[in-house]
């Protein structure tokens, strides 16, 4: 049976190391079943302990300890690594935020540490690192470098990518995208995250895969109405993408009517501040994530795919608080716990923690357009599609 | 039962140009012109009432295969019986006013002239004031609208197609003289629930031909509500089964501690359930400070105040069990013993119960009806519904027998699925 130790920011009730950690502990539904992953968590650091903390808790009942550093985690208190796998949550917390808004989760520190133990220890074992690799990129490369360098498997990123699609859509490998675009809404920069890595999950299935990013352009206010106009972002895509939405707000909150958000002018009145993260590809792909806050409350994709003309889906995120995404993810992770092998290329995740911190900047300086050079983050997408 | 029998294109032909032919028997329907007019017959218009879904969809167009589809067709004429205080059918007759707002049933099916005028009628008989019996049934007027339809076709000597949303009466002879009466006029009749065409998690279809022994939703809601819903679930995917549908010989509901008796008796396979419960986003967490947990026995009596099921048996052997566990999910999941293995998903409804603000499954309810009203042929056979209308009157008849065994033989009823599915998968 494998050991897991657990590295998390806080262990509270809806945050992401109780919905994680837990289906490991608890088990989780999984293909009509309700499946026990045959692992144990051995071990478990926790960075905070705020009001509300179930680390304790869960350690008395499942049987494992809270250990004071990460090394200790990761060793159960010995003088060798004594665990077979690890799982890094760093989200949730009181942490601070720096001038573009980014909040410093102390993903990259965590994850070090466990490099730290690695090499002195001389064994390595499967890492997944919850959502985006670190607020810089810098850092987030330095975390897939450390992990190829020492050889070591590594799965990271946000449930969206693998949870379910309204419809089921599965773009061929292979299929020639002329453009893609994603609304989404919510705060950044937890849900913009999100939405650039459930794109990122689609569109890198294209033609040659992906071949890392040139330039982006953040705009925000009455810039991003007048980009569609220039024709920088597609209505057509849009009008394809809120087609899919479930949750237009305004007159359909008001009486429940549906809205045709894309053409009936309610959009501007309803999104006080918008924002589009304008994404140009090497390889001359263009996309673009829509952030809508007050216009829907949901995630939506279109692509204009040569052959196919526009597809689109919704990324479910079910209810809370099962958020039964979350156990798709986990299903993940135990995968590659179990085989050493991910099911998707880390890469993804770090070119969208990237992408996201390079797009900040471009707000925080006055959205001009940068050229991001080293965003050229190659990488082939899996044929694995997980959107089940 | 007479088996349906489809209209050929050529029939319908013909039927349009006999006209004044004498009623029975002969088709009444006409070549469809190319924008259907279309009455809907309605009970009352709120947010979020059936009407209200149906009827904006219809109005203000909606989200359709990643296009806004706006149906090719007008909704010419409204009736609504109840207008209350939250009414909205009035703002939307001021929006639309080519829409005709119409005091009898007969005008919205004849726009004040003297013959039937419209293509294709939607009831919606569903929300409003109506009497509750001693069952509990509530006393919609579906039954009492399609009287007047009737009397304007045979006036008309011409009939149209019609939906009809959810069971088309609560009372099963009625809704035996619905059908037999579609029969004789020879329109085609489509009805039932939004659950057998919404979108799935997974998206799978019961497998063509399968070799079915027991089938199973777990689901939610009330007596003569949700427990149809839950038996359409069930329906739109036993229908499959090899051999087709043969109608069903009895039925037993049960009730309170009687449940969790048969439950723990095993009158119902705990595996299918339990599978069942695994298709669920909404299981309701059964110990504090775990937000996705698996319910023990135990937990479920706790969580669950008023459990109902009914389990029923089908005439060529199959068992099938629809429980209402309020309390411990809030949607619809399903699951069948196959002689694959066991085969289960969720009929998943975006509801608007905070969640969403469109209840967007009523979208593939209504592109059904389009499809009718289009070419003259139901989506998916009426048969299903009218089954679903029998066993949701005898299960709450058995519930009020506390629990007798019904016997069914009125639910002798023999059909075929469509070949192609008709869930949302675009």
């Amino acid at each position: 049976m494998k050991r897991i130790a657990v590295i998390g920011s806080i262990y509270k009730y809806l945050s992401h190391v109780q919905h994680i950690a837990d289906r490991f502990l608890v088990g989780y539904p999984y293909e009509g079943t309700w499946h026990k992953p045959d692992m144990q968590v051995v071990s478990l650091y926790i960075d905070q302990k705020p009001e509300g903390d179930l680390s304790a808790a869960r350690a008395k009942e499942f049987g494992f300890k809270v250990y004071p550093t990460i090394a200790e985690a990761l060793r159960c208190g010995g003088p060798k690594l004594a665990v077979d796998a690890v799982l890094i949550i760093a989200e949730h917390g009181d942490y601070p935020r720096n001038d573009k808004g980014q909040i410093l989760y102390p993903r990259y520190e965590f994850f070090k540490a466990c490099t730290e133990v690695f090499e002195k220890d001389g064994r390595v074992v499967p890492v997944y690192n919850d959502k985006h690799l670190s607020y810089s990129f810098e850092k987030a490369k330095w975390m897939v470098d450390a992990s190829k360098r020492m050889k070591f498997p590594m799965l990271a990123g946000s449930s969206l990518p693998v949870t379910w699609t309204l419809p089921e859509l599965d773009l061929p490998i292979g299929c020639q995208m002329e453009e893609a675009l994603m609304v989404g809404n919510g705060g950044s920069d937890p849900m913009d995250y999100h939405a650039l890595e459930a794109m990122q999950s689609m569109i890198e299935r294209r033609k040659g895969g992906e071949t890392g990013v040139r330039a982006v352009e953040m705009l925000i206010g009455e810039a991003v109405w007048k980009a569609a106009a220039q024709g920088r972002w597609s209505n057509k895509l849009l009008q394809s993408a809120l087609s899919r939405s479930d949750t237009p707000l305004g007159l359909s909150e008001l009486d429940s009517r549906p809205q045709d958000l894309a053409t009936n002018g309610e959009l501007h009145k309803l999104v006080k501040d918008p924002a589009a993260y304008l994404i140009e590809h090497n390889d001359g792909l263009k996309t673009t994530l829509l952030m809508l806050t007050g216009a829907i409350q949901d995630f939506n994709f279109a692509a204009n795919v040569r052959g196919l003309g526009i597809k689109s889906c919704q990324f479910l995120l079910t209810p809370v608080p099962n958020v039964t995404y979350s156990a798709c993810l986990v299903s993940h992770i135990e995968h590659m716990f179990e085989t050493g092998k991910a099911r998707y290329p880390v890469e993804r995740t770090l070119l969208v923690s990237g992408m996201l911190e390079s797009c900040l900047t471009s707000k925080l300086q006055g959205s001009t357009r940068l050229a991001t050079p080293h965003l050229n983050v190659h990488y082939q997408a899996s044929k694995y599609q997980p959107n089940r | 039962m007479r088996a349906f029998r489809k209209i050929s294109r050529r029939e319908l032909l013909a039927g349009a140009g006999a006209t004044g032919a004498a009623l029975g028997g002969a088709p009444f329907l006409q070549a469809q012109p190319k924008r259907p007019k279309i009455a809907a017959v309605t009970t009352t218009f709120f947010k979020y009432s059936h009407t209200q879904h149906i009827v904006d969809r219809f109005l203000e167009g909606y989200g359709w295969n990643g296009e806004y589809h706006r149906p090719p067709m007008d909704l010419v004429s409204l009736y609504v019986d109840q207008v209350g205080p939250r009414d909205l059918s009035r703002e939307r007759g001021r929006r639309y006013p080519a829409m005709r707002m119409c005091s009898t049933i007969a005008e919205a099916l004849t726009l004040g002239g003297d013959k039937l005028a419209v293509d294709g009628i939607v009831v919606v008989g569903e929300h409003g004031d109506y009497a509750r019996n001693e069952m509990g049934q509530t006393q919609y007027p579906r039954y009492e609208f399609f009287q007047q339809i009737f009397k304007v076709f045979r006036d008309s000597g011409r009939a149209v197609p019609v939906f009809n949303d959810k069971h088309l009466s609560w009372k099963w002879e009625w809704a035996k003289e619905i059908y037999d009466t579609s029969r004789e006029l020879n329109f085609p009749l489509m009805a039932g629930s939004s659950l057998p065409v919404t979108w799935r998690t997974p998206s799978v279809e019961m497998p063509a031909n399968a070799r079915c022994k027991e089938a199973l939703c777990v689901c939610y809601g009330g007596v003569d509500s949700y427990d149809f819903h839950g038996l359409e679930t069930i329906q739109c995917m036993v229908e499959r089964r090899h051999g087709g549908e043969t109608g069903v010989k009895s039925l037993t509901a049960y009730k309170g501690e009687s449940f969790w008796k048969a439950c723990a008796e095993g009158v119902w396979p705990r595996d299918l359930m339990d599978a069942a419960l695994c298709r669920s986003h909404t299981l309701t967490p059964a110990r504090e400070g775990f937000n996705d947990i698996f319910p023990t026995l135990a937990d479920m009596k706790r969580l669950v105040k008023n459990p109902v099921a009914y389990r029923y048996e089908h005439n060529d052997g199959l068992y099938s069990t629809m429980l209402l566990m309020a309390g411990l999910v809030k949607d619809f999941n399903f699951a069948a013993r196959l002689d694959t293995g066991i085969f289960s998903t969720q009929m998943y409804l975006p509801m608007p119960d905070g969640r969403t603000t469109l209840a967007t499954f009523f979208s593939p309810l209504v592109n059904g009806m389009e499809q009718m009203f289009l070419t003259g042929k139901p989506t998916y056979p009426v048969e299903r519904t009218l089954l679903t209308t029998g066993l949701t009157e005898a299960g709450v008849k058995s519930l009020f027998a506390n629990g007798a065994r019904q016997e069914t033989p009125h639910l002798k009823i023999s059909y075929q699925p469509t070949h192609e599915s008709t869930f949302q998968r675009l």
